[in-house]
């Protein structure tokens, strides 16, 4: 079992404490607390979404309150490659997509970053011995992955210039064909009606186009082209479409004429337009490739035979697909392959720098610097620099029999033996604090656990300048030691309501912890997962004085301005402290 | 070279200095470090970094033409089985060792213009084809076959190098060795 170093997780008050309290009713006892009716319970399943540690939180400083990831407004400040480390206008951004557009490219095999090499292709008549001045007039360029290998001639592209690679890439095929252009399909589409001139019925220029395109060739641009075009035609001149199918047409149920029938019945005739009825009644469906209609093909079996042929290794994994950008040159229905050997280079997608405000006030938490390289924020807030940190140390006191062992971190609790463990809190602010601890008697769930905070009330002193404090008691060393509460004679001894040691602006107490036995008593189910692990519930909250002052004064033009203002901030935290010995 | 030891490790015991058949033209680092008890054979153009083990107690060591052995790897580390075969370990032309990375002894050969890349770990009668790529942290097994030209990336997977550069591969190595040859400052009189 991993040994369990204590930690200390932060309940966002955001997330209602009502609702994740376990019901009174419940096996456990309720809560020492009277005011308290629920006592929060970090393993009731919600709990999970509004626990924090210390360092993932924010603080507003307008509201006074803790902010945690789930309830903070977010805004995207700039868009940038990770690669390259541009930054793309959002007005790009909506034209040419989240994928970098300049050469950066990721390895479609093993997510390496490719380079831009030119490969040297060597005359005929050069020998390894002339090495040097192979350099033709007309060299290629490819995408080569330096860890992995991979180099964009597998799937036969080459590029003829270094630069500008991402809209080369764009018009070409895997096999090194360039993708059609819009012109070129016109002239295709022409010379096909040419030819399919004779045929008047429809079906059998669809049996020409795919003889004469290759059937499944057709990929997702011109296909969308092509149906374009026919609805284009069919909506301009509903007339010259009729070629016999029209009557047809109108009996399906399929047919635009029929539903707009069915909903008049419906909808009371308020859709009834005669002009549009009359519209739609004579328009058909594709029927032919070079109308936009793709057929299906079952037929798999040359892929079968392909994946039979294949190793393992050679297919693409699903995130090797998924993380593919859509090629609109590629066929899309049938044709998309699962192999290696068709994957292509994929763009960097773009990352986001963003900035974070309070939900409530709308005032800025976290705003990163613009610049895309550099890593500092202009502001953030974050809640170390505003709440007690806890820290928590297993104490281990000499018993009657000698010195005790020195404890081991993660070191197995025993059930049923009191433990102690010293929680330091360390102030972070300038002023000092008044904190006030709750804990519930035993710990919620099935295997309660005694829990006894010996000082759950106490002050803890201002973070004052270091050096202040280090001249202020150069003088006094010896007090400062003396400033432990105890004496050496009563070092070891713990007293209730009295703190343990206390420091410049940290103060350290003593929670006595009784673990339960986890023997499972009959008719109880299976230990569940972590259900060893002794974690504390408790409630703290910090009370401090401020001068009214500052930025404040404004708003209360009334008050004295020597009168200090309080304030008072309470939340629930989580102690988990160790893992309860089974058996 | 300052004679005084930096490391904290004891000594490693040179042992008995192994019979050694070197090419006229090597580089091979002072600081190098050959032990073992069979022959060590260095062909021609071949650089030996400075720290570099060559252990040939399990069997004769062959280095072929033109091969860079990096500082801190291993070659004829004597693995699980400890078997004593006539050729430990047996690199064709052109091959790379990189920093760190260990083959064990056991008729383990690796052919030619193959790159074991940094770390990387070849067991003992493992047979790696020509033109390979062994990325960092490679491990192969004892007694695995690596087909020629094959890559073998991010924890075993394998793939076909089809880039067909091997030609110019191997001009990088002999300019490479060019340069490493003004810079290491090669004694091969202390081994033989």
């Amino acid at each position: 079992m991993a040994p369990l170093n204590p930690y200390t997780y932060i309940q966002c008050p955001c997330s209602d404490s009502a609702s994740l309290g376990r019901p009174t009713d419940l096996t456990s006892p309720t809560s020492a607390d009277g005011d308290e009716d629920n006592t929060f319970d970090p393993r009731a399943p919600r709990a999970n979404f509004s626990l924090y540690p210390l360092e993932y939180l924010l603080y507003c400083e307008d509201c006074h309150q803790i902010r945690c990831p789930r309830c903070i407004a977010e805004e995207i400040a700039t868009y940038y490659c990770p690669s390259c480390l541009f930054e793309v206008p959002s007005s790009n951004l909506k034209s040419e997509g989240n994928r970098c557009t300049r050469s950066c490219f990721q390895c479609p095999i093993c997510i390496g970053p490719l380079s831009v090499t030119s490969i040297e292709t060597p005359p005929p008549s050069s020998t390894l011995l002339s090495p040097d001045h192979a350099a033709t007039p007309h060299s290629t360029y490819s995408l080569i992955c330096s860890y992995c290998n991979w180099s964009s001639t597998e799937i036969g592209i080459q590029f003829d210039k270094p630069n500008g690679i991402h809209a080369q890439l764009a018009k070409l095929r895997n096999g090194g064909a360039s993708r059609l252009t819009a012109k070129e399909r016109k002239e295709r589409r022409k010379e096909l009606s040419h030819r399919g001139g004779e045929a008047a019925v429809a079906a059998a220029a669809a049996v020409a186009a795919n003889e004469s395109s290759g059937g499944q060739d057709v990929d997702l641009e011109t296909q969308f082209a092509n149906l374009k075009l026919f609805c284009n035609s069919q909506l301009a001149d509903p007339s010259a479409a009729d070629n016999g199918f029209s009557s047809l047409g109108d009996l399906g149920f399929s047919s635009p004429s029929s539903l707009s029938r069915i909903m008049n019945l419906y909808t009371g005739g308020k859709l009834h337009d005669p002009r549009a009825k009359s519209k739609l009644g004579a328009m058909r469906e594709a029927l032919a490739a070079d109308e936009g209609l793709l057929e299906s093909n079952l037929n798999e079996s040359s892929l079968i035979t392909r994946l039979h042929q294949s190793d393992f290794l050679d297919t693409a994994s699903s995130t090797q697909i998924c993380s593919q950008p859509p090629n609109l040159g590629e066929p899309h229905l049938h044709g998309a392959s699962r192999f290696n050997s068709s994957l292509r280079p994929v763009p960097y997608l773009l990352r986001t720098k963003r900035s974070k405000r309070c939900p409530v006030c709308r005032h800025i938490i976290s705003k990163p610097e613009a610049k895309v390289q550099t890593t500092r924020f202009r502001i953030r807030l974050v809640a170390g620099s505003y709440i007690p940190s806890i820290s928590i140390r297993r104490l281990n006191l000499p018993g009657p029999n000698g010195p005790a062992a020195p404890a081991i971190l993660g070191d197995l609790l025993d059930p049923l033996k009191p433990v102690h463990f010293l929680l330091t809190f360390k102030n972070p602010i300038f002023e000092s604090l008044k904190v006030t601890l709750g804990a519930p008697a035993t710990t919620p769930g099935r295997f309660p656990s005694k829990v006894t905070v010996l000082c759950p009330q106490f002050d803890i002193d201002a973070n004052t300048d270091v050096w202040d404090e280090a001249l202020k008691d150069n003088d006094r060393e010896s007090s400062s030691r003396s400033r432990r509460r105890a004496g050496t004679e009563s070092q070891f001894q713990v007293e209730v309501g009295k703190i343990w040691e206390r420091g410049r602006n940290w103060v350290s107490i003593v929670v006595e912890v009784v673990p339960a036995s986890l023997k499972l008593e009959a008719g109880q189910d299976v230990l569940k997962e972590d259900e060893d692990v002794l974690e504390i519930p408790m409630f703290v909250r910090i009370e401090w004085e401020v001068e009214n002052g500052g930025d404040d004064a404004t708003s209360g033009p009334g008050r004295d301005k020597d009168q200090k203002e309080k304030r008072e901030l309470a939340y629930w935290c989580v102690l988990g402290l160790g893992r309860i010995k089974q058996g | 070279m300052s004679s005084k030891r930096h490391s904290i490790l004891p000594a490693v015991s040179a042992g008995p200095k192994p019979p050694v058949r070197f090419s006229s033209s090597i580089t091979i680092a002072d600081s190098a470090l050959l032990t073992g008890t069979n022959l060590i054979t260095i062909s021609t153009e071949s650089v030996i970094h400075p720290r570099a083990k060559l252990d040939s107690l399990a069997g004769c060591i062959t280095i072929g033409r033109r091969c860079v052995v990096h500082e801190r790897t291993t070659l004829g580390a004597i693995g699980t089985s400890g078997k004593v075969t006539e050729q430990a370990v047996t690199l064709g032309d052109y091959v790379t060792v990189e920093v760190a990375a260990s083959i064990e002894a056991g008729n383990t050969i690796i052919g030619e213009g193959t790159t074991v890349g940094v770390g990387a770990r070849i067991g003992a009668g493992a047979f790696i084809g020509k033109h390979c790529t062994l990325t960092p942290h490679t491990e192969i097994r004892a007694g695995e076959v690596v087909p020629d030209f094959t890559v073998v990336y991010s924890n075993g997977m394998r793939r076909m190098d089809k880039r067909g550069v091997a030609d110019l591969k191997n001009k990088g190595q002999a300019r490479q060795i060019d340069v490493l040859r003004r810079m290491i400052p090669s004694n091969p009189a202390k081994f033989t």
